[in-house]
């Protein structure tokens, strides 16, 4: 391996419950590179990092660092060849200090293990003094804003005398002074450290001008790797993007009525700012962005699970007083959350009693009772029109089922309450091919059935395959609106990246 | 009643029926020894004995269940014994009423009312508050069993306030009246098994207990049935202290102080999860009678007490076990 190479990933595969998210990459990191990684949600950016930084098991391949065999069993193991990975939610302790931070995993210890303080407080003033932070060893994280924080990170990745450190979306929380910090610093560890950086980022402008190659990923492969002086931003977005739409989507007649769902001015921090939209019957509308864009926040906002600090929905021509899981179900709208597992289903409970979850007040009769018979209709109603595989529904657990499976439990309890609305985030998330074309087939039913649709998804291809129009938002802003005809994977991406596609 | 099912496989029914009724064995085992080994066990006045030692947690262990199964504990429980029973006695031995038609009744309605109360201060903490129930029911039994020391130190000159009307006596199960205190209890087993299997409020105590957070996203009124729970925990409190003060003839404010180890001994034993979501009554009821046979053997066999609670510790710490084990948390995804 050339000399300057300091680490080579050969063929790294990984799978999921069986599906395969990343297939062979092959890598080549040469020492004191910038090196930019880029791909779309799910191309597998973090996974791959994740078996770098140790956190998960590689299926296949090998590594190489510094020429020898590098297989860390953990983190720590990781930490120790010289890898520190920065993720975008930084791991520090709020009620400690600066200092003691910076120094968490390597206190420096006099007689009886004490910890020296004075010398901590000393050499964590050099390093703030290096990198032009404004702050002191001795305040609290909890008062200390962003940038700094993340600056702690990178001292702490350097005490650790790390080769290689990793960051990841490192700018999503940053102001723009301390944007130009991060890089300040950035360019510092290059130059003065000689330490290999690799940045991911959905922020093309910050890559191409951070970083000396861009490493582009793309559906778990690798799509190319290339001197950044060499490529323009359309072309990295067409390797993000490009490639065929496979006809997995289902047609069918439809007719979109009348507006009936409107939102205005949907606020929440600093992550939904200022949503608007209008709904039709009848039609499926997604809602396309990146992570950190605010999808989530402002479908959480819209059902009242988390609380908007503004805005006002209007369903049916009836302006909602109290939005929350409760009225929104009573004035039927449905939400399947992105994360099934924690938010969706009750694991360790049979599938039938997740099935009723909703319509459990409509099966009671007299005295409270919950109706047996009518459980038990219901729920094999539900397993039956979403063709549901589970072999005893009232004593297998929930948890045990596929991914797919899962998820139409989870789709199947909303619609035991015939809604008229469905925000579904991530629908197809960790669901197989098969479960996928028959949870697109369900949402098109809905829809015919003149249910509006609202379809939350990182996966642009599934959304031009099954929607009547997508909304792209960025940095909690509705930014573009494409309509069947004008759909443009390239475009589409442009905006969801920021900025008038380009 | 909850059943849960654990991995498929040729011997996957087996582990499933005994994983949840492994208690229900446990006591048939138990019960087949101490005939055996016991002299006198199956003696008319020790299964007497047996059954009313068991009526003594029954009710209020039920109670317990309803809080555990939202994953929380509730140590008021045995202040609410304590206050419950110095105030009642207070009302039908000293007070201006005392031993007039009106007294039993009223000391009856005191003492429930006191649990409620009770109940009602922890669901305030717990769902208003957002304290943690470990927290805000060590409080209420805290500041309970103070009061209730202080207020008998008020009210009577002795360490507990006697003088109650005899006829007060007949629900603790004496002379004759032997089933009174059992026939309630199992009214209110039946009642309490009944509200968690078959009705909404039930379900909805399970689902929030497996999964406060898919439950409120369902739609399900979250705080409304925790704050329900600990009012629940408070009421079958108050009843035990009825039944408690009518056994020991006076209100005592020492009541219930070495039974909270043999309540929650008994629930965890009996199978519900400390994680919440499952569990039930039954498995309580089944819970109670073995404890309470450990504890009878304890007393005829001569044992000494560190013995038996070295034997409750253990079976929590397997019982414990085996609730972690048959969920099988994957915490480190590979």
């Amino acid at each position: 391996m050339p000399s300057d190479t300091i680490l080579a990933l050969r063929q790294i595969a990984k799978s999921f419950f069986g599906a395969e998210v990343l297939h062979g990459i092959d890598l080549e990191v040469v020492r004191g590179e910038v090196l930019g990684l880029v791909g779309e949600n799910g191309a597998g950016k973090s996974t791959l990092m994740n078996i770098l930084g140790g956190v998960w098991l590689r299926d296949r391949g090998t590594m190489e660092l510094n020429g020898r065999p590098f297989e860390p069993a953990n983190p720590k193991d990781a930490q120790a060849a010289g890898i520190a990975f920065i993720h975008q939610e930084l791991s520090l302790f709020s009620n400690l200090t600066v200092a003691e931070n910076i120094f968490i995993d390597e206190l420096p210890t006099g007689p009886f293990w004490s910890v020296q303080y004075a010398s901590m407080r000393s050499r964590a003033q050099e390093y703030i003094d290096t990198f032009g932070v404004q702050t002191t060893p001795g305040t609290k994280i909890a008062s200390v804003p962003m940038g700094v924080r993340q600056t702690v990170e990178v001292t702490k990745a350097l005490i650790k005398k790390a080769q290689i450190i990793i960051f990841d979306e490192p700018t999503t929380s940053l102001s723009q002074k301390e944007k130009e910090n991060l890089f300040r610093i950035i360019d510092h560890l290059h130059r003065e450290g000689g330490i290999t950086v690799i940045y991911i980022s959905h922020i093309l402008e910050d890559v191409f001008s951070l970083c000396e190659r861009i490493a582009v990923l793309r559906d778990g492969a690798l799509v190319g790797v290339e001197q950044t002086a060499r490529l323009t931003k359309p072309q990295v977005i067409k390797m993000m993007v490009g490639r065929d739409l496979e006809q997995i989507y289902p047609h069918g007649e439809k007719k979109i009525g009348d507006v009936v769902y409107q939102a205005r001015g949907i606020a929440q921090g600093k992550a939904v700012q200022g949503v608007s939209m209008e709904l039709r019957s009848g039609e499926v509308v997604g809602l396309f962005g990146l992570m950190g864009a605010g999808r989530t926040e402002l479908v959480r906002c819209l059902f009242g699970v988390d609380k908007m600090d503004a805005g006002e929905v209007i369903f049916h021509g009836r302006k909602m007083k109290s939005i929350s899981p409760k009225s929104c179900i009573r004035n039927g709208i449905a939400f399947v959350t992105e994360d099934r597992r924690q938010e969706g289903l009750l694991m360790s409970k049979p599938v039938k009693d997740n099935l009723v979850t909703v319509i459990l007040d409509r099966l009671t009769q007299l005295l409270g009772m919950v109706s047996r018979s009518k459980e038990s209709q219901e729920s094999e109603k539900a397993i039956r029109e979403l063709n549901i595989k589970v072999y005893d529904k009232n004593r297998q657990e929930v948890k045990s089922l596929s991914g797919g499976n899962q998820q139409k439990v989870v789709i199947g309890k909303w619609i035991m309450r015939n809604p008229s609305m469905f925000i579904l985030d991530e629908p197809t998330r960790g669901v197989d091919v098969g479960a996928k074309h028959e949870i697109y087939v369900i949402i098109n039913d809905m829809a015919r059935h003149g249910a509006t649709v609202l379809f939350v998804s990182s996966e642009m291809e599934e959304l031009m395959g099954v929607c009547d129009r997508i909304m792209v938002i960025h940095r909690g802003k509705i930014v573009a609106n494409f309509t069947k005809g004008e759909y443009d994977q390239e475009r589409i991406m442009g905006f969801a990246l920021g900025g008038e596609g380009s | 009643m909850e059943t849960t099912m654990t991995r498929s496989g040729s011997f996957g029914w087996i582990r499933g029926f005994a994983l949840n009724n492994s208690i229900l064995l446990l006591l048939v085992v138990m019960f087949a020894a101490s005939a055996l080994f016991v002299p006198n066990f199956l003696s008319p006045f020790n299964m007497k004995n047996l059954l009313l030692q068991s009526v003594d947690i029954m009710i209020i262990s039920v109670g317990v269940t309803f809080v555990l199964l939202n994953g929380g504990i509730d140590f008021s429980c045995v202040a609410v014994l304590a206050l419950g029973s110095v105030f009642g006695a207070y009302i039908m031995a000293k007070s201006p009423i005392a031993h007039t038609p009106y007294a039993i009744p009223a000391g009856i309605l005191a003492m429930v009312s006191i649990g409620l109360l009770v109940g009602a201060v922890n669901g305030f903490s717990v769902v208003i508050l957002k304290m943690p129930s470990f927290i805000a029911t060590l409080a209420t039994m805290m500041v309970g069993s103070g009061v209730a020391v202080w207020f008998t130190s008020i009210v009577s000159d002795k360490a507990s306030i006697i003088g109650i009307p005899e006829r007060f006596f007949a629900l603790g199960g004496t002379r004759g009246h032997t089933l009174v205190p059992i026939i309630i209890a199992l009214a209110l087993v039946l009642l309490a098994h009944w509200l968690l299997s078959a009705t909404l409020f039930g379900r909805r105590v399970f689902a929030i207990g497996t999964n406060p957070k898919a439950s409120f996203i369902s739609g399900m009124p979250v705080k409304r049935t925790v704050f329900l729970l600990l009012l629940v925990s408070g009421l079958c409190a108050g009843v035990q202290s009825v039944i408690a003060t009518a056994r020991n003839q006076a209100g005592i404010p020492s009541l219930g102080d070495r039974v909270f180890i043999d309540i929650v001994a008994a629930i965890i034993i009996g199978g519900t999860s400390v994680f919440g979501g499952s569990g039930g009554v039954i498995k309580t009821v089944y819970g109670v009678l073995f404890i309470s046979l450990l504890n009878n053997d304890v007393n005829m066999l001569g044992i000494e007490w560190y013995v038996i609670s070295l034997i409750k510790g253990l079976l929590v710490l397997i019982a414990a076990f085996i609730d972690v084990f048959s969920k099988r948390v994957d915490l480190i995804r590979r």
